[in-house]
């Protein structure tokens, strides 16, 4: 093959243009998948204070857990904390937009829920907020999936997709997974 | 000969003694995991595990061993003595030092953080100390790297400087841009707080700052297995280079387009914005590229030795090139890996389909196959290549050489595939012991066990790598005369180069002004915004 | 003559390299800063200007959906929080007179180790542990009907005082006679919980380099009738002062069985 150093650069130079077109097309779909379907990663620049994440407001202990507001938006919120999460079990109503908000009193830990494209890490001084729709009925796991410590292993929730007209939010707002 | 060849066999052998006694710790890593019952199982020890293999192979082997390498590709391809010999040996002492105080306090149970060190949770400053020293000694290396090169540019102006060179001294620049993410982390951040200074930590900012280390760094590792790709692999089948200036590019691709991607580490985390996540996402698309152009570079290299060799047809050439020898079959099963685990970088780099597998086995199967297999095999391959120059002898058969890369690439391909399936069922990372009464989680044992399988094919396949390597030792030496290195020739060699190509000022800069609209917010944002401090939790044994 | 050639090849190559880094990162710009967000906010009806604020994370939330509204308050399990200088203050040595005197000597001895097993031995606790609890005591979080009335007479410098102080005690010794023989379920709960309970290990909080949380008291040497009531108080939420259930999500997975092992293996046993 005696090609000449010209020919050889310009072999190179039209994979290259096909290199380029081809990472073009992953570039594209991201970007159609964004601008159609509005897919973004979880980012949410909210800061709390994780020294005080227990005292009052959103995230004290009696609040946690799925609540629904007057106009029908479903929110849960959930703490991860070393090593449960609490509330160790949240009901979410199918085919419903959801928020899911999370926080973190103290080290990183990270969620993903079995069987859905839910994940997101939860940083100590963030929180985590993911907008879902759950499309299958059932109980799903929801582990830890970053390491937080030695108890890491044993840090598993329980999500609990149930069909809407089995959702029942109580006369405050509250669903739980004894009642829904 | 080269001069250093003390100096390079030391850095090596300690690489491989590293390599090997992590690989034990990988093992016993996948027995816990599995349902088998495993000895020895707690959290305690599990943890203490992860970090030490993962500090390992991550910051240890991989680093001696690029040292080493680079010390070998200076004098050979050069062909001039290492300048600094003496500084050499400081950073070979500083790295031997470093990785023995890390361990140790690993195994005192002191420093269970894992290699991404995870701030708040903080471990004995004696950890990270072993690390900084680590860094520090291949610090020294780089600036040899870079002396080295300067001075051979100087007497011999206009030359162009050998592309295994040029290559090690991209990666060398490559290597003082990466470090520069975890040092700020350590130096500002998580050794105060391991000396006790600092109570609190802005998480945020560490992860910011370690991704900004951990992605370039995969692509430190990667880069000596490029090398070979292009210097010594063409050589090898008996064939040439085709492009030697196509070579140059893509190293300099990847020294440009490493660096300002970190954050696609971060794509599920909330202290970073949608935008600066796209923005790194589409420079990580750019990164894909000096790898597609690599393979079809060497890919036509290989056609050219197959077609001197009588490879006849579209694909015929394939058939025909050397497979006997240990460089050329490595190159292919390299290849192989590489598909693989390539196709799963580009899932990952999608954060739609990244949300499916992020910190999901998917993660730990997918770099145990880019790195530990398209590169750590190159490793290999890299090693029985020099140790006849190094040593003077040639091996007894080359047999048991390719047996043992045979091995390497079917324990990977086991182990790692059914852990890709694993991790897109959702089994979750980091985890010592399985509830396997959970049916869910019951349909993942089998295929954690076929998992251990293949680590076992590993482990098998690093002690017959260190026996083979302690064979050339049972041979006599070559008495005629030094067995010298040889560099793959390009089809056409160039007489000059533009300096862009042979220097790397103008790619500096491209870096610096990358970089700064990739990082320059992302990591102000930290001091504008002022996030609240997480409390230090301390895993030292300390309050 | 060397000099002039390279530099003429050279300057192809830094345009066109320039020219795409520059391209390559105008283009993300453009996506990620403008196009992305304005086109997702608009489909929702946030505006422009809120969209891009969040896409570049200026202001809270998703560019593409609506942020949620803040929810009620609700009361707190405990009133207390940590902060950097209160723990810089807790891990000095202290003195306090109050430690010795009748009202604290009366039930946890006068060096901190109580002469009867219901009560908690203080010696060698942790400073931020006794802290929280007297906090908690005092606020009401945490009820008992001798300690909420001395906690509630206690200023906080007298808190700090005391925690300081009795950390610095030493501990119980063991009488080795004494020492129980440990059976394996319970080394295995301590050593390595259990995952089909999704119990973690209790060497995962209270092991000496667990990194657990910061509150963690220390349970070598604790008294066993103490320790065995306080599991069965987390167990049935008599106790409520853990934050997020830490200790009411485990006890009330222990078995009553349980309980009294686990007791009886932090009151006696040397090694931990």
């Amino acid at each position: 093959m005696p090609e000449t150093e010209e020919a050889i650069l310009h072999s190179e130079f039209r994979w290259a243009l096909v290199a380029v077109g081809m990472v073009s097309v992953i570039m594209l779909a991201l970007i159609y998948a964004g601008l159609v379907q509005h897919i973004n990663p979880p980012s949410n620049i909210e800061n709390i204070d994780p020294n005080t994440l227990h005292l009052t407001g959103e995230f004290t202990e009696a609040n946690l857990g799925t609540s629904v507001d007057a106009t029908g938006q479903v929110t849960s919120r959930i703490v991860a904390t070393q090593f449960t999460f609490q509330p160790q079990c949240f009901v979410v109503p199918e085919n419903h937009p959801v928020i899911l908000r999370f926080a973190s009193p103290d080290v990183v830990h990270g969620i993903l829920i079995t069987g859905t494209n839910v994940n997101t890490m939860v940083v100590p001084g963030y929180i985590s907020q993911i907008h879902t729709v759950f499309t299958k009925t059932g109980d799903l796991l929801m582990p830890c999936h970053e390491y937080c410590g030695l108890g890491h292993s044993e840090m598993w929730a329980t999500v609990r997709v149930v069909p809407k007209d089995e959702f029942k939010p109580d006369a405050a707002g509250r669903a739980s997974c004894a009642s829904g | 000969m080269p001069q250093a060849k003390r100096l390079i066999l030391a850095h090596l052998w300690f690489a491989f003694a590293a390599l090997a006694a992590a690989a034990v710790l990988g093992v016993w890593q996948m027995w816990a995991r599995s349902p088998l019952p495993a000895p020895f199982l707690t959290a305690e020890a599990y943890f203490a595990s992860v970090t030490a293999h993962g500090t390992t192979m991550a910051y240890v082997m991989t680093t001696l061993f690029i040292m080493g390498f680079g010390y070998y590709v200076a004098e050979t391809a050069l062909e001039r003595a290492l300048p600094g010999r003496t500084w050499a040996w400081l950073g070979f002492v500083l790295g031997v030092v470093g990785a023995l105080m890390a361990a140790a306090t690993v195994f005192a149970g002191r420093a269970s953080v894992l290699y991404t060190f995870y701030p708040p949770l903080i471990a004995s400053s004696f950890y990270y100390m072993g690390v900084v020293l680590v860094v520090v000694g291949s610090w020294i290396w780089c600036g040899l790297m870079i002396t080295a090169m300067a001075v051979w540019k100087r007497a011999n102006p206009g030359k162009p400087v050998p592309l295994a060179m040029f290559a090690t001294v991209a990666n060398a620049i490559l290597w003082l841009w990466t470090t520069v993410g975890v040092a700020a982390e350590l130096f500002f951040q998580v050794i105060p707080a391991a000396l006790g200074w600092n109570l609190a930590i802005d998480v945020g900012l560490s992860r910011t700052l370690f991704s900004w280390t951990l992605h370039a760094i995969v692509y430190f590792w990667l880069i000596p297995a490029y090398i070979a790709f292009y210097t010594m692999a063409p050589q090898a089948a008996g064939g040439r280079l085709y492009s030697d200036t196509m070579g140059r590019l893509a190293f300099i691709l990847f020294l440009i387009y490493s660096l300002p991607v970190g954050i696609h580490h971060l794509l599920m985390d909330p202290e970073q914005a949608n935008a600066f996540k796209f923005l790194q996402v589409s420079l990580t698309a750019l990164v894909v590229v000096p790898t597609l152009l690599t393979v079809f570079t060497i890919g036509a290299s290989m056609e050219i030795a197959g077609r001197l060799r009588g490879g006849r047809g579209l694909l015929g050439w394939i058939g025909a090139l050397p497979w006997d020898r240990p460089m050329v079959l490595a190159t292919g099963l390299s290849f192989l890996m590489l598909w693989f685990g390539g196709l799963g970088g580009l899932v990952n780099m999608s954060y739609g389909m990244n949300a499916m597998v992020h910190n999901t086995s998917w993660v730990t199967a997918h770099f145990h196959l880019i790195f530990g297999g398209t590169a750590v095999i190159m490793y290999f391959a890299i090693s029985y290549a020099i140790w006849p120059v190094l040593t003077n002898r040639n091996p007894l058969s080359l047999r048991p050489q390719r047996i043992q890369l045979w091995l390497w690439f079917i324990g990977m391909m086991i182990m790692t595939l059914p852990w890709h399936y694993l991790g897109l069922l959702g089994q979750s990372r980091r985890v010592a012991t399985f509830d396997y009464a959970n049916p869910i989680i019951a349909a993942w044992g089998p295929w954690v066990v076929v998992s251990l399988f293949g680590g076992l094919i590993l482990f098998a396949s690093v002690l017959l790598f260190l026996w083979n390597l302690l064979e050339f030792h049972r041979t006599p030496a070559v008495i005629a005369e030094a067995l010298r290195a040889r560099y793959a020739l390009a089809v056409h060699p160039p007489r000059r180069v533009p300096s862009t190509l042979n220097g790397f000022a103008l790619w500096n800069v491209l870096v610096f002004i990358i970089m700064a609209a990739a990082y320059g917010y992302p990591i102000a944002q930290f001091f504008v915004i002022g996030p609240p401090q997480a409390i230090v939790h301390r895993v030292d044994g300390t309050r | 003559m060397a000099h002039t050639q390279p530099e003429a090849l050279d300057q192809p190559w830094r345009l066109w390299a320039s020219i795409i880094v520059l391209l390559a990162l105008a283009f993300s710009v453009v996506f990620g800063f403008l196009v992305l967000p304005v086109v997702q906010g608009h489909s929702v009806g946030i505006d422009p200007f809120t969209a891009i604020c969040r896409a570049i994370g200026l202001s809270p939330g998703s560019p593409a959906v609506d942020q949620p509204r803040s929810a009620a308050k609700a009361e707190p399990t405990t009133r207390v929080a940590w902060s950097t200088d209160l723990l810089r203050t807790l891990s000095r040595p202290g003195e306090s007179s109050l430690a010795t005197a009748d009202v604290c000597a009366g039930c946890h001895g006068a060096r901190g180790i109580a002469p009867t097993s219901q009560f908690p031995n203080l010696a060698g606790q942790s400073a931020i542990a006794i802290y929280k609890q007297l906090h908690d005591y005092k606020s009401g979080s945490r009820v008992n009907a001798i300690m909420t009335n001395i906690a509630q007479a206690l200023q906080d410098e007298d808190i700090i005082n005391l925690s300081t102080h009795f950390a610095s005690a030493a501990e119980r010794g063991l009488d080795q006679k004494t020492s129980e023989v440990v059976d394996e379920d319970t080394l295995r709960l301590v050593e390595r919980g259990d995952p089909a309970r999704g119990l973690p290990a209790c060497n995962a909080c209270h092991g000496f380099n667990s990194g657990g949380p910061i509150e963690t008291p220390s349970l070598s040497r604790q008294n066993k009738e103490y320790l065995a009531s306080q599991l069965h108080a987390f167990k049935s939420s008599d106790r409520r002062n853990d934050i997020y259930t830490r200790m009411r999500s485990i006890a009330s997975k222990l078995s009553d069985r349980e309980v009294e092992t686990l007791a009886t293996f932090y009151a006696s046993t040397l090694a931990y």
